[in-house]
């Protein structure tokens, strides 16, 4: 008798206990980023496997996009209007405005109420990358500066000292032809990939101004930038120290040992790393401009959510606190080089203080920070054209056909009048 | 019902899945791409704003398109050079070549064809790279100083080229050797036996034979070959440097999906179609008259 009580007992319980329901029916989230498997892939796996493990109700489909910002911006945009965008998407600085004004999202501010833990210890200066024209549109995630990465090995077969690479251009300028006299190598490799981050860090560090502050004219016409442009120009033409190459031309051929610096983002500070074949890479600050003070572009994206159910917004915004909570942030910091939002983690024996103890390349981004200026997005509905215009520049000025100050000056014109009135 | 009306409408019956599946998917797009190029639209906003002839103005004046159609006017002659004519003697030659060597040979030429077209463009990046490249180190040993073949705007149209040919230059290869065993052994038989000479016998039997393959070859070619550019414009160069590199399927694309301004990408896309339209009339025009088709 008492058997068959226990019995009835235990179908009842079986019966009336809630199903399962995290592990029966999980939610499915697509998150597109630019992290190749040389920048930042295999951290972006394993953010996965970790989160995936603290939260059974929630799979995270990542989907990497090839051309860095502006590719990502393109299948961006063909999912949306195909109605089927991505839950969460890395936005870079230089598209925001453009994400922002053009592009349906979710506005973030909400959180800010129900979920105010999640937003301290991250500074006001970096949230207001992903605050534009009054709204909450993005959280900054992965912040860089550009360093310039050499190869102590060729600075030693020039006779010169490895400790003390250059820090201005007119520094650069003199190892460089000494480099090339000596090794028969390209001293210095700027990156050119399809977007001008490293042309606004030039324009920025001569003193100029990418966009003006009215946001009514573009810089790239300004004595500074002509300057900057022109010297980079004559780098590649006249002295021909620096190499004209496409950008995975370039960063292979700096990892292979055929040019001695190589400037690019501290986010490739693990792969540089890793890759460099036959040397051991070191990392110091961009060079300056004479006595004028370090300024840089801030490179990096924003998370923006796209989705438009509930049920994905919820669990994309879980995602984003997680990639943002201090073990994500962590392992995403490990292995990429991108500076922590929350900076008191660089501190922090837990967290991220062993890896800044022993990633000295790391020291070059913590140095910059401070001088760090923002990656001017183009605003308006023709901003990535102008975007494309300024690339094209570059390329013509590389070319050296003509020196630099025509070509930007007729590239400024033709990026003013697609500049909103 | 006559039997002449139930035959007309059992022909229409069989023609009209075809029919229907060419009009969705061929036909639909044309006249919706066509409207579209009236209007100012960027893929995700609500609406669409008129503009009347202001995309094709706007295309007429601007630079990129000029060179994308120089471009594609490279592109087209080195393809009608290279994809058309070297595969026809390699035909040729290798039907020569007896016993196993034949298939080897065959499988050889034929394998860029197999390959995808972006694993294949990787791995010309490395071959094209200016410093170390397989490329130029191998210009170096007769004595040439290579291009920068990617970065530099004189040579980057003809990276392009030369990918696209490697790539599509197989399948044209097994058009020609099948088009050359079709062609009766007989009648070569009867031609040596009146005592004609290889070359009377490659320039009267060969090629009038094959001119329905060349015509096929030439059209496909033609038409598929600015679209084949686009794999390898995307992967190796964008287009640049300074639209160097650029071609009109490339551009459509650039200003599709890179600025969203699909009118205006329409405009061009409409001006594209309308140009090979009239170049493919014209080639089945002239060819038509002096092939003959049959036994």
């Amino acid at each position: 008798m008492t058997i068959w009580l226990v019995l009835l007992a235990l179908l009842t319980a079986v019966s009336v206990a809630p199903p399962a329901t995290e592990a029966a029916d999980p939610v499915t989230i697509e998150y597109w980023h630019i992290n190749s498997p040389t920048f930042g892939g295999p951290a972006v796996k394993e953010l996965v496997q970790v989160f995936e493990a603290k939260h059974p109700g929630i799979k995270i489909a990542e989907k990497f996009q090839p051309g860095v910002y502006t590719g990502l911006m393109q299948q961006l945009q063909v999912s949306l209007a195909a109605k089927r965008p991505p839950a969460v998407a890395q936005i870079g600085y230089n598209l925001t405005a453009y994400a922002a004004g053009q592009f349906p999202h979710v506005l973030l501010d909400k959180y800010r109420q129900s979920d105010p833990a999640f937003f301290k210890g991250i500074p006001d200066n970096i949230m207001a990358l992903g605050n534009l024209s009054g709204g909450l549109h993005g959280i900054p995630f992965g912040v860089s500066t550009p360093v310039m990465y050499y190869n102590p090995d060729l600075f030693q077969a020039a006779g010169l000292n490895p400790d003390q690479p250059p820090q201005t251009w007119a520094e650069l300028l003199k190892m460089g032809q000494t480099i090339k006299d000596k090794t028969g190598k390209f001293a210095v490799y700027l990156q050119q990939p399809n977007d001008e981050w490293i042309d606004q860090t030039l324009i920025w560090g001569n003193g100029g101004r990418p966009l003006s502050e009215d946001g009514k004219r573009v810089g790239w016409d300004s004595p500074q930038a002509i300057e900057a442009m022109q010297m980079w120009q004559d780098m590649v033409t006249k002295t021909k120290i620096a190499a004209n190459l496409t950008w995975e031309e370039g960063l292979q051929a700096f990892l292979s040992g055929h040019i001695a610096m190589c400037l690019t983002t501290i986010g490739r500070q693990d792969h540089m790393r890793k890759n460099a074949s036959g040397f051991h890479v070191r990392a110091v600050p961009v060079p300056r401009f004479g006595s004028k003070p370090l300024a840089t572009a801030t490179g990096g994206n924003v998370l923006m959510i796209f989705a438009t159910d509930p049920t994905q917004e919820k669990a994309a915004w879980e995602w984003i606190k997680f990639l943002l909570s201090p073990e994500g942030a962590t392992i995403w910091t490990r292995g990429t080089g991108y500076l922590p939002p929350r900076a008191e983690l660089a501190t922090d024996p837990k967290y991220l203080k062993p890896f800044f103890d022993e990633a000295p390349m790391m020291r070059a981004a913590l140095q910059t920070f401070p001088y760090a200026k923002p990656w001017v997005s183009f605003p308006g509905a023709r901003g990535l054209e102008i975007t494309k215009i300024l690339i094209k520049a570059r390329e013509e000025v590389l070319e050296g056909k003509r020196p630099a100050e025509p070509i930007l000056k007729e590239a400024s014109q033709q990026a003013n009048a697609l500049l909103p009135r | 019902m006559t039997r002449r009306r139930r035959e007309w409408l059992t022909a229409y019956l069989y023609l009209a899945p075809g029919l229907a599946l060419t009009a969705v998917f061929v036909y639909w797009p044309l006249v919706a791409s066509t409207t579209l190029s009236f209007y100012d639209w960027n893929l995700v906003s609500p609406t669409w704003s008129a503009v009347g002839w202001q995309n094709y103005r706007e295309l007429i004046g601007n630079r990129a398109f000029w060179l994308a159609l120089v471009n594609t006017g490279k592109a087209a002659v080195a393809f009608t050079a290279l994809t058309v004519m070297v595969p026809l003697f390699l035909a040729v030659a290798v039907l020569r070549v007896s016993g196993r060597w034949r298939d080897v040979y065959r499988a050889l030429l034929f394998s860029p064809t197999v390959i995808s077209m972006a694993i294949a463009c990787a791995v010309w990046l490395w071959m094209f790279h200016p410093l170390y490249g397989v490329i130029n180190s191998l210009l170096r040993v007769v004595g040439i100083q290579g291009p920068a073949w990617l970065s530099s705007g004189d040579s980057a149209i003809w990276a392009i080229i030369i990918v696209t040919v490697w790539k599509t230059f197989g399948f044209n290869f097994v058009l020609y050797v099948a088009g050359l065993l079709a062609i009766p052994a007989e009648m070569y038989e009867a031609a040596r036996v009146d005592g004609a000479s290889e070359r009377q016998l490659f320039r009267y039997i060969t090629i009038p034979l094959l001119a329905p393959t060349t015509l096929f070859v030439l059209l496909t070619t033609f038409i598929l070959s600015p679209q084949n550019l686009f794999v390898p414009t995307q992967i190796l160069t964008q287009g640049g440097p300074n639209e160097a590199s650029n071609n009109l399927g490339y551009l459509v694309y650039q200003l599709g999906f890179e600025y969203f301004r699909v009118g205006y990408a329409s405009a061009a896309a409409t001006l594209i179609f309308l140009l090979f339209l009239g170049l493919t009339a014209l080639q089945f025009y002239l060819a038509e008259s002096r092939i003959h088709y049959g036994r």
